[in-house]
């Protein structure tokens, strides 16, 4: 048994049994904080695995903005009475999600051989995409039409939630540490976002994880008290809202009805265009999360 | 048991976890937590897959990465939603 | 394929530009609906004479990028979801009654249209999953425009469509686990005979099924599509629940090697039967008027279902006319009757049945709006729905033994007759009739009729139709 295989086996552990105490805590603020850690220890997992794009992104997406959203959801709403499970419906429910397993495992373990005909694929095409960081080529070249759709999932949450007419959360007014902290972080945040931006083309990073780190940045300023009210009444929000969406379309549609196809880049400019088309979509993440996370019916209403 | 096949088992397990989460839970938020951890789940059988090859595919990288986003952008919506409004006791 | 990206790209970029010019203009989405009806008869048009399409999207061959695919049944969707887009949009727009006027319904109905033209023209495992979460999102913000009386089953149906979304990714997981690819007609050409990919098909069935509100999965629907606004239920039972029927036809029927075919299609086919009979049985007994129309289409559902598991079981893809022609007519009947029942509901001033009692009197043409869509509903010749189940019901009745489906065909329209009638012996009963409580609104409910006198229209051209779609290669 190798160091290796000992630290996987651990993680894995911890992760399991964090996912079953987040979901059979009694109190519902610890459930929460378990499920922070469990999106901190699923990022290292990642990182473990290879998937440094995928770490950056949990970390900045699933623990953290999930994570204040949670809290913030939680600060909402009343604490239920406690229920208390039988203890042996939840044997029954143990011993079925065991058979569960033992079902689906015989399937999943023989793909450990099954075929791969598109990692040499995408090495092959990697030169004339124009970026030279795999993930970046496949989300924003190859398979640039999930991300636009992925991009239009991103707007309908924002545009479902201005349906709510959310009621506006009370939150405590900015004490002194956390508004010097907050003058430190947000420009922080900013120079590291731009840097995961540019970084995207030629290691790990991108659009997904810079925009999410901008708007941890201004959620932090607007629980400072920093931040002015973000009114979907005034025209730059919502282009930046929109502004990721509305570029990618266009070069789509250009290239469909003027060049050579849907969503195809001319090959001297496909390195600059999906520099564009990031930068748009870091903007345009960066202000949806923010409204999605925090914004209530005095800001979204028209 | 190599990695790959380590974490595409705990992977299984997860999802399954979030599944019986979200079955057996009542009251909405542990719902929604209990959602995510079954997508974690879920991506981790990808990652696990994407690990079989040095350097890991990139396809199926791209793809988790696009289903994270996906996910948390309407994990978001949900829990907004269920904030919404009066506080419920139970369903 | 031109005209087919234009299906895509109008939509989507309207709903942008209203949102981005802070405008709720209706006769904009109007225009915009005409001219994507135009684009889809366009694109249907060109299939019929180049036969089928395939585009590469970015230029990258597969397996590597994402495929379109505009094919007869697809461009047939595409006018069928641009018409009733147009249909409801002008009711949503001139209705006196409407909840939706003044509100994000026309941004977010233009995203629908974008959202059901990207998947009925895919052809990537992963792309349907990016597809069928837009369609759930549309949906439910759609449905909590009703205001927080809906809020309780709008979230029900979020938490239970991501739920599904993750079944059918768990699925796809598996299908590139072992095959390495996520274009569908590649992966036709692979055998589906090992463990993997059969656990696979059945976690991305299980999550179809809930998604399309298929018995026994269909809890959701009656509470989420009647506490729905009108326009917006109308366009949920009549399109949304579809997109996810199309992806299951197509997984079963170009990936399941034989075998495994013909047991699902037996489940399949008795889990048709069991909707018929469930929904039919709901509808009779609920009281709420909305919520009556909703378990119709729990009802109707079955009838595809129940298409859909001959198909396989026998392994008879002529079976498909009958099952497209089913999604066709009951989308058409269902927009009919929901636009009638909430003109209806909206006038009387209740949400019940019974304050439909004399409708015949106070609201005539919504009444009759209500009874031909019913009419089709329960298969009456010489209406759509007729034409559906006498595709249906012919190879049922040309051997003995298949007669116990045919029975259970005649069954299902038993029960649909049953609650159709309920609510029109009901509008009949002139003694007492419920006054209208507001002035009622003709135009809006000649607008109710148009689609039943559509669906009832395309009796007029059956044989041409019907020689067409079997001559399609399905």
């Amino acid at each position: 048994m190798s160091a290796d295989w000992l630290f996987d086996a651990a993680l894995v552990g911890l992760l399991l049994m964090l996912a079953l105490a987040a979901l059979h805590a009694p109190r519902l603020y610890t459930s929460v904080v378990l499920f922070i850690v469990f999106g901190l220890l699923l990022a290292l997992a990642w990182a473990r695995l290879g998937a440094v794009d995928l770490a950056l992104a949990e970390a900045a997406i699933g623990a953290g903005l999930l994570g204040a959203m949670l809290l913030a959801a939680l600060a909402r709403s009343r604490q239920p009475a406690l229920r208390k499970q039988a203890p042996a419906s939840l044997v029954g429910s143990a011993l079925l999600g065991l058979l569960l397993l033992a079902l689906l495992v015989p399937a999943v373990l023989p793909l450990q051989q099954g075929a791969q005909p598109l990692p040499p694929a995408v090495n092959a095409a990697l030169d004339s995409s124009g970026v030279s960081h795999p993930v970046t080529a496949v989300l924003l070249n190859f398979r640039a039409w999930d991300t636009l759709l992925e991009l239009a999932v991103l707007l309908l949450a924002l545009l479902g939630v201005r349906q709510l007419r959310p009621a506006a959360l009370a939150t405590a007014p900015g004490w002194p540490l956390l508004e010097a902290w907050a003058r430190i972080l947000a420009p922080l945040a900013v120079l590291l976002g731009g840097y995961l931006l540019w970084r995207g083309s030629h290691a790990p990073g991108g659009a997904f994880q810079a925009g999410a780190l901008l708007a941890a940045g201004a959620l932090v300023l607007r629980l400072a008290g920093l931040l002015p009210p973000l009114r979907w009444h005034y025209w730059p929000l919502r282009l930046l809202v929109l502004g990721g969406l509305l570029l990618f379309l266009g070069v789509a549609a250009t290239g469909a009805w003027f060049g050579d196809g849907w969503l195809v880049y001319p090959p001297a400019q496909a390195g600059l265009l999906i520099l564009l088309i990031e930068l748009a979509a870091t903007l345009s993440i960066a202000a949806s999360l923010i409204l999605l996370v925090s914004a209530d019916r005095q800001e979204l209403d028209s | 048991m190599s990695q790959t096949a380590l974490y595409l088992i705990a992977g299984l397990a997860l999802w399954l976890i979030g599944l019986h989460g979200l079955i057996v839970q009542h009251y909405a938020l542990r719902r929604i937590i209990a959602l995510n951890i079954m997508g974690s789940g879920c991506f981790m059988v990808m990652v696990a897959l994407a690990s079989r090859v040095q350097p890991p595919d990139p396809v199926l990288q791209a793809l988790v990465v696009t289903g994270l986003v996906v996910a948390a952008s309407a994990s978001a919506f949900a829990l907004r939603l269920a904030s919404s409004g009066k506080p419920e006791q139970d369903e | 394929m031109n005209a087919a990206l234009l299906v895509l790209v109008l939509p989507l970029s309207c709903a942008l530009w209203l949102l981005l010019l802070h405008r709720r203009a209706a006769w904009l989405v109007l225009l915009v609906n005409t001219l994507t009806l135009l684009a889809a008869l366009q694109a249907l048009r060109s299939v019929l004479q180049q036969g089928s399409q395939h585009l590469q999207l970015g230029g990258w061959d597969s397996p590597l990028g994402i495929g379109f695919s505009l094919t007869p049944l697809s461009a047939l969707l595409l006018v069928f979801s641009a018409l009733l887009h147009l249909l409801v949009s002008v009711y949503a727009a001139r209705s006196r009654h409407s909840q939706t006027r003044d509100s994000d319904f026309w941004p977010l109905s233009c995203l629908l249209q974008a959202s059901l033209a990207a998947l009925w023209l895919s052809t990537d495992l992963f792309n349907w999953y990016v597809t069928l979460e837009l369609l759930g999102l549309v949906a439910v913000a759609l449905i909590i425009i009703a205001g927080p009386r809906a809020h309780a089953a709008a979230l029900r149906y979020l938490l239970l469509s991501l739920a599904a979304s993750l079944c059918y990714l768990l699925g796809v997981a598996l299908i590139y686990g072992e095959f390495g690819v996520l274009d569908i007609a590649r992966l036709g050409e692979y055998p589906f005979d090992s463990r993997s990919s059969r656990v696979a098909l059945w976690l991305m069935t299980l999550g179809l099924m809930l998604k399309a509100a298929l018995w026994p999965l269909h809890q959701w629907l009656p509470a989420a599509h009647a506490s729905a606004p009108t326009s917006v239920s109308a366009l949920l039972s009549a399109l949304v629940v579809k997109g996810p029927l199309f992806i299951l036809w197509m997984l079963w029927s170009r990936l399941a090697p034989a075998d495994a075919a013909q047991q699902a299609g037996l489940l399949f086919a008795l889990a048709g039967v069991a909707a018929l009979l469930a929904g039919g049985w709901a509808a009779m007994r609920t009281p709420w008027l909305k919520t009556l129309v909703a378990y119709s289409t729990v009802a109707q559902l079955g009838y595809a279902l129940l298409a859909l598991g001959l198909l396989l079981h026998w392994q008879d893809p002529g079976l498909s006319v009958a099952l497209w022609l089913f999604v066709l007519a009951h989308g058409l009947a269902k927009v009919s009757m929901f636009l009638a029942a909430g003109e209806m509901q909206a006038t009387l001033g209740s949400r019940r049945v019974l304050a439909l009692k004399g409708a015949t009197q106070t609201m005539p043409l919504a009444m009759f709006a209500f009874t031909l869509a019913g009419a089709s509903l329960i298969g009456l010749p010489p209406s759509g729905g007729f034409l559906a189940k006498w595709v249906l019901l012919m190879p049922l009745l040309a051997e003995p033994q298949h007669w116990p489906w045919a029975l259970a065909v005649l069954l299902g329209t038993l029960a649909s007759a049953a609650y159709v009638f309920r609510v029109v012996v009901l509008s009949f009963d002139r003694a007492e009739p419920i006054p209208a409580g507001f002035s009622t609104d003709r135009f809006a409910q000649w607008l109710a009729m148009l689609p039943a006198l559509v669906v009832w229209g395309l009796a007029l051209i059956a044989e041409p139709l019907l020689r067409w779609l079997q001559e399609v290669p399905w």
